[in-house]
């Protein structure tokens, strides 16, 4: 599904410097694998994240989405990709607070041109597959942290993804409410759901098919 | 995305921002009132445009005394007297068949008086001609005929007003009566007897306007005064009193018949009246009727431009009030911006969503503004604004658009900001 050759990611610093957080990232992730990217803050598990999620570009290298190279496509098609194709979990759950957990999880599918009516059955489904049951209309500020990503998860269930990228999923969250989430993520890979997790809570990384360990912004072998 | 959803959004915004918006809606529905204002004169200067070149036809040449009154010495006083006549009509009629109408006019000033009844009014010289172009009359009894004029006959036509069909308000305003209309419209006058300036006149004919809603000519008299009474001109020069015993007449109306032959016949009838007084023309003026028309309404068309100056300011400065909070909510929703973008949204989806909210908030701005424009230009109808009688129901929609689409162009350029912002840095701004 994913295969990666080489990967850079540098940020520019001014008068011609330059940080790279990503430097020469090469790796497969085949359909319907859990993935866990680990490594110690700032070693560029979240960069890359952002790279293959299409929210970033790499500053050189080449990356395969589906067997093609996602750096020829224009941020119109790489903006269809992420509302069809991959569904994102962040750590700070990043919800529209004036929006209610419905209209959160609603508003990739109506990017989508889901119907109105559609997409919010489709959102009470979700919402009560991640347990929020009844709890549709509150805002997400009414509701607790482990509440607020599984409103996440389910927003990222949305639009039925090939592929769902969690940015430290568990990183703001109780151990509980950390392990009910990660309950529901290792379901949705049972479930045939391709998933790449980056976390550096080693715990969490043991529950996933596969590990991929980051330092200084490469693969460690 | 979905329009009604960023209308969902935009509504919501404006809603969580209330004096922002308030501060928007308030440049702008200045603007809106402005706006208001200045398309109900400019449709009032059209229409009023339009309705006299209607009444007075298409190709009208208009041959004018000037400075009658304001010559000096005897000469003068003659030459202006002399300067155009009732036989420059006629020959001018005769040099230029082809022509739709030539109708000379002499204006007089004169005592109605019938039994006990008595006002001053003014009286009108015309010729068979006259009826040619503006009538908007059913008459009563007959016309002036050629008869009456080749032999000076002593009889008239009395015009009598339509009123109205429904007084608007401020008429009611006024106290002033027409009382020689409220004596006419009262008194069946046809074939009777009436005196004017010392003679026996027969009334041979009545004119009845329409209603002034239907009167093209209603708020649309060019003239300064228009008579109410007519007569044979010649009739007119011989027997009623005025600036003494001459063939002088005040204005011969020409109709070339077409608005291309204007400028053709108004220097053809120059060198013709030169020819005919000496080269002396300097009483005269020949003007070309939709000048005149301008003329009037030019202070009207300056005060419609103040106003639409004004308007112009007062709706960029609404513009740049809904750039700046266009501005400021993209700031205030950078991280919004990141996620949207996160979930799958485009860049053209996020430039349509603060755009929309734009347009909303020149739609309310301009709602606002309407609601108070409606009624400023009611209470001036109310007080007999004539321009703003003219006001039609099509009329706030147009501002409503106006509004809406400067909030459209102000937010051009913020929401293609907005646009480009970098999604991975957008989800980090806090």
């Amino acid at each position: 599904m994913i295969k990666c050759e080489d990967l850079h990611k540098t940020y520019p610093l001014g008068k011609g410097a330059g940080y790279p957080a990503v430097r020469g990232v090469s790796f497969q992730v085949r359909a319907g694998e859990f993935t866990a990217i680990t490594g110690p803050s700032g070693c560029g598990k979240s960069t890359l994240l952002n790279i293959l999620g299409f929210l970033d570009n790499p500053s050189s290298g080449t990356y395969l989405f589906d067997g093609k190279n996602v750096g020829a496509f224009d941020d119109g098609r790489r903006s269809g990709l992420r509302l069809t194709d991959i569904g994102f979990v962040f750590q700070s759950f990043n919800l529209l607070p004036r929006f209610s957990a419905l209209d959160n999880v609603c508003l990739p599918m109506l990017y989508a041109g889901v119907e109105k009516e559609a997409a919010a059955a489709r959102a009470e489904e979700l919402l009560a597959r991640v347990g929020l049951a009844g709890k549709e209309a509150n805002s997400p500020i009414k509701l607790s942290g482990g509440e607020r990503q599984r409103v996440g998860l389910a927003r990222a269930l949305a639009n039925r993804p090939r592929l769902l990228l969690a940015d430290e999923p568990t990183g703001n969250l109780d151990s509980k409410s950390g392990a009910e989430i990660m309950q529901l993520l290792l379901e949705l890979h049972k479930g045939g759901l391709t998933v790449i997790m980056v976390t550096h809570d080693q715990s969490l990384a043991k529950l996933a098919s596969r590990i991929v360990r980051m330092k200084d912004g490469v693969v460690e072998p | 995305m979905r329009i009604s959803e960023s209308l969902r959004t935009g509504t919501l915004e404006i809603f969580n921002n209330k004096l922002r918006s308030f501060l928007s809606f308030l440049s702008i529905s200045v603007g809106v009132i402005s706006i208001l204002y200045s398309i109900t004169l400019i449709y009032s200067i059209r229409t009023r445009t339009a309705k006299a070149l209607e009444v007075a036809g298409p190709g009208r040449i208009v041959v004018k005394m000037k400075d009658r009154w304001n010559s000096n010495s005897d000469m003068e006083k003659k030459q202006a007297r002399e300067a155009l006549t009732l036989e420059d009509a006629l020959a001018m009629e005769t040099r230029y068949p082809e022509l739709f109408m030539v109708s000379p006019v002499l204006r007089k000033w004169i005592e109605f008086r019938a039994g006990s009844f008595s006002e001053w009014q003014g009286v009108l010289g015309v010729n068979t001609q006259w009826k040619k172009r503006g009538w908007v009359y059913s008459l009563k009894g007959r016309f002036i005929n050629q008869h009456d004029i080749d032999t000076r006959a002593r009889v008239c036509v009395i015009i009598i007003e339509g009123g109205w069909l429904k007084k608007p308000k401020w008429i009611k305003f006024y106290d002033w009566k027409d009382r020689f209309q409220e004596f006419v419209k009262h008194d069946d006058m046809l074939g009777k007897t009436i005196m004017m300036g010392g003679s026996l006149y027969t009334v041979v004919g009545v004119l009845n306007e329409p209603p002034m809603e239907k009167n093209p000519r209603a708020f649309m008299e060019v003239e300064s005064w228009s008579p109410k009474i007519l007569v044979p001109i010649t009739t007119a020069q011989r027997f009623l009193s005025g600036y003494g015993e001459s063939e002088g007449i005040d204005q011969i109306n020409l109709d070339t018949g077409k608005e291309v032959t204007i400028n053709a016949y108004k220097a053809r009838v120059e060198k013709f009246l030169a020819a005919r007084h000496g080269g002396r023309l300097n009483f005269l003026e020949i003007k070309d009727y939709r000048d005149i028309i301008k003329d009037k309404l030019a202070d009207k068309q300056r005060d419609m431009y103040t106003v639409l100056i004004i308007g112009a300011i007062a709706i960029l400065a609404g513009g740049i009030g809904i750039m700046n909070v266009t501005l400021a909510t993209i700031y205030s929703r950078i991280r919004e911006i990141g996620i949207r973008r996160a979930i799958g949204a485009t860049r053209g989806d996020i430039m349509a969503q603060f755009v929309i909210e734009a347009m909303l908030l020149g739609f309310f701005g301009g709602i606002a503004g309407i609601m108070v424009g409606m009624g400023g230009v009611q209470y001036l109808a109310s007080k007999g604004n004539e321009d703003m009688i003219m006001f039609q129901w099509w009329m706030p929609f147009i501002s409503v658009i106006a509004a809406v689409l400067t909030g459209f162009l102000a937010s051009l350029y913020p929401a293609y900001q907005a646009s480009k912002l970098d999604p991975v840095e957008s989800l980090r701004y806090e």
